[in-house]
């Protein structure tokens, strides 16, 4: 869903730059590194980019000025800046040349995604869709109803962060673990059995006897694979 | 009381102190001055009624025929007597004459206007006929004092035979009404000293205290957090005024030392940050899902392994600078310099690789320095020139001695510093530009690391750079 959205990100350290890169590519974006801002802003002229992930502590200049020189040569695709600095000063300096948020690290990478997709949203680039359709499955995420053939089912908050997963990434094959890590959360320590649990209620609820809908991999997990 | 005095304010109990000691000491100075006039007014008195007496008694002396050699067979009439008491009495002033037993052989007095003359006094009477001629007490009559003199009757001077002893009384009535005036005049005149002099103490001891308020409340102020409040310097050159100006100065040191403090902590903050956001980034995108990807989980783990290597190392720096900050850690042995040296080349060959790195062997010496330190300094020397010098550039080690001092240089030909650069060279996490192809980013505690070191064992560490050319460390660390 995420396709032909490419994400430029100008970041130096090498740890930050592999997670952020193997996350958004995760994600379904298209991504692009650059260690330094002189490097980041060829990039950006040779090839159009949806939105600029900027930190402002680069090795050959700060994060501001590279914003106000992309501002300057007149792009004007939104920028999400990375700053360490918790002091307003910064943050507004970062405003003030021309980045359209801000993020402190150390920061979340869902808190990321989100910023990401609102920017997206809101620069008109993606246009993202209450909602999702798959099959004769249709998935509302603004109203969290859910109706199969037009007919309307209830499921469980759990039960329906499972469908909306399958449904934006189908045939996409997910381990317990990351189900469990997805709709449960990081830092839930109960086992996977319960992944199975609700798996099985969701494909009751949805009326997917034999298993076609939601299929399991035997020895890695599930994937969705919607009628076409 | 004394927890009442000590509640008082400075200025209240200085100005009590001092009132009271003005109060004294003015007291004192009248007390004496007054004592001193009465006493100057008696003898005065004494002397003078004794003139007058002398020349009546010679006369008569002589009228009675008693200056001659025989004079004592001649038998006195109490006439004779009566005319002598007569004679030396006057308005303020009666005689009688009295035997050895007190009694009154003639009385001078005559008029009631006179005063009474006081009983004998035994005591000094039997003074006055054993010879002394400059008896003078005491006495009253009704509550009136009266200064009595007694002056033995005898032929000639220092004849033994004495006749009988002229008691002269005089009232001091007189004197004192002179003194009364003389002491309420002095009395109104210390009231107004002590008001004044009070009055014009507190007020200058309010000015002199006015600046310790000023420095009391800049104190209140700071305490709160206000730094960079100072007190007001006056021009004073008194110990207030120094103390103002010490504060002031103490003030500046500590703002100074507490915002150095706040700088380093929100470095190390940053610092630690730096990592932290890439071990959760990396950490979330793996439980996300990368996790099921072998090749994703396999660069994340990598990433963050390093990453958490970087955090001890960065700690490590952190406890190594705060341990130094002791000199009692410092554990200095002796040490022959070429053979550590040699030592420290040996084991510096998994950090050198392949790279040039000469020792120029100074003068043979041993010195006292601590091995671990020292072996560390010349650790991050070498990494930081290796850092920032080309592969195929030496880097030279060399040493002197210098009196007192052992000097040790270690030169690279890499990129060197500017001025500006090298002005922060020292500066906790201050790191210079990053050449092209420079391994891992430290985190700028190197230098800073390295200079507590050799100052922990009482050396110096001072760095000569030429841009482009290079860098020399010259480092000494005293012998003993």
């Amino acid at each position: 869903m995420n396709q032909d959205t490419k994400i430029l990100i100008i970041e130096d350290d090498p740890v930050i730059t592999e997670f952020l890169q193997t996350g958004l590519k995760y994600e379904g974006y298209e991504v692009s590194v650059s260690n330094t801002g002189a490097e980041g802003l060829r990039l950006l002229s040779r090839q159009p980019f949806s939105l600029l992930v900027l930190d402002v502590m680069l090795p050959d200049s700060d994060g501001f000025q590279v914003c106000r020189r992309l501002r300057d040569h007149g792009f004007n695709l939104p920028v999400l800046m990375l700053t360490v600095k918790k002091e307003v000063s910064d943050r507004v300096k970062g405003l003030d040349s021309g980045a359209d948020d801000y993020l402190t690290k150390p920061f979340s990478f869902d808190e990321l995604l989100a910023r990401i997709r609102a920017l997206l949203r809101r620069s008109g680039s993606v246009r993202e869709e209450a909602v999702i359709r798959a099959g004769d499955i249709l998935l509302d995420t603004e109203t969290r109803q859910v109706h199969v053939s037009g007919r309307h089912i209830e499921l469980t908050p759990t039960e329906f962060s499972l469908l909306e997963l399958f449904m934006h990434h189908p045939r996409r094959a997910f381990t317990r673990e990351t189900l469990l890590n997805r709709v449960f959360g990081y830092d839930y320590d109960g086992g996977t059995n319960i992944v199975d649990v609700h798996v099985n209620h969701l494909r009751n609820k949805l009326g997917d006897a034999s298993h076609h809908l939601i299929r399991t991999l035997y020895g890695v997990g599930y994937a969705f694979y919607p009628e076409s | 009381m004394k927890n009442l005095f000590a509640r008082l304010s400075l200025r209240a109990r200085l100005g009590l102190l001092y009132a009271a000691l003005l109060i004294l000491s003015v007291v004192l100075v009248s007390y004496y001055s007054y004592w001193n006039i009465w006493q100057l007014f008696t003898e005065n008195e004494v002397s003078h009624m004794r003139a007058r007496a002398k020349p009546i008694i010679e006369h008569w002396l002589k009228e009675q025929g008693l200056t001659a050699a025989d004079s004592l067979r001649i038998k006195l009439k109490s006439e004779a007597f009566l005319q002598l008491a007569q004679d030396l009495t006057s308005r303020n002033a009666v005689a009688v004459i009295l035997d050895a037993e007190g009694k009154i052989i003639a009385s001078g007095k005559r008029l009631p206007e006179e005063p009474v003359p006081p009983p004998a006094n035994i005591k000094y009477l039997r003074q006055a006929f054993s010879g002394m001629n400059e008896v003078t007490y005491w006495s009253e009559r009704d509550g009136k004092p009266l200064l009595v003199f007694l002056i033995p009757l005898r032929p000639q001077p220092h004849n033994p035979k004495i006749f009988g002893v002229i008691q002269v009384s005089t009232s001091l009535a007189e004197i004192n009404k002179i003194l009364f005036r003389h002491g309420s005049m002095q009395i109104s005149a210390v009231a107004i000293v002590l008001i004044l002099g009070i009055l014009f103490g507190y007020w200058l001891i309010g000015l002199s205290l006015k600046d310790l308020q000023n420095l009391s409340a800049a104190c209140q102020q700071i305490a709160r957090g206000n730094f960079s409040r100072r007190t007001k310097t006056t021009q004073r050159r008194d110990e207030i005024g120094k103390l103002a100006a010490s504060f002031n100065l103490m003030i500046d040191k500590l703002e100074r030392l507490f915002n150095s403090q706040k700088r380093f902590v929100a470095n190390a903050a940053h610092e630690l940050l730096t990592p932290l956001t890439g071990l959760r980034g990396s950490l979330e995108v793996l439980l996300r899902g990368a996790q099921d990807d072998p090749q994703a989980l396999n660069r994340l783990s990598k990433g963050m392994y390093k990453e958490v290597n970087r955090l001890i190392r960065v700690c490590d720096q952190l406890l190594g600078l705060s341990r130094l900050e002791n000199s009692a850690n410092v554990d200095k042995r002796p040490i022959v310099l070429e053979t550590f040296i040699n030592d420290f080349k040996q084991r510096a060959k998994p950090l050198l690789q392949n790279r040039l790195f000469e020792v120029q062997n100074g003068p043979y010496l041993t010195f006292n320095a601590d091995p671990d330190l020292l072996e560390q300094i010349l650790f991050n020397l070498l990494s930081n020139a290796l850092r920032y010098s080309s592969a195929s550039s030496p880097i030279v080690l060399s040493w002197k001695l210098l009196p007192g001092y052992v000097e040790i240089r270690l030169s690279d030909q890499g990129i060197g510093m500017d001025e500006e650069t090298l002005s922060h060279a020292f500066d906790p996490f201050f790191r210079g530009k990053p050449s092209a192809g420079a391994g891992h980013k430290g985190a700028g505690l190197g230098l800073s690391l390295t200079r507590s070191m050799v100052e922990a064992q009482g050396g110096s560490i001072r760095i000569v750079s030429t841009p482009g050319k290079g860098s020399t460390v010259f480092f000494t660390l005293p012998l003993v």
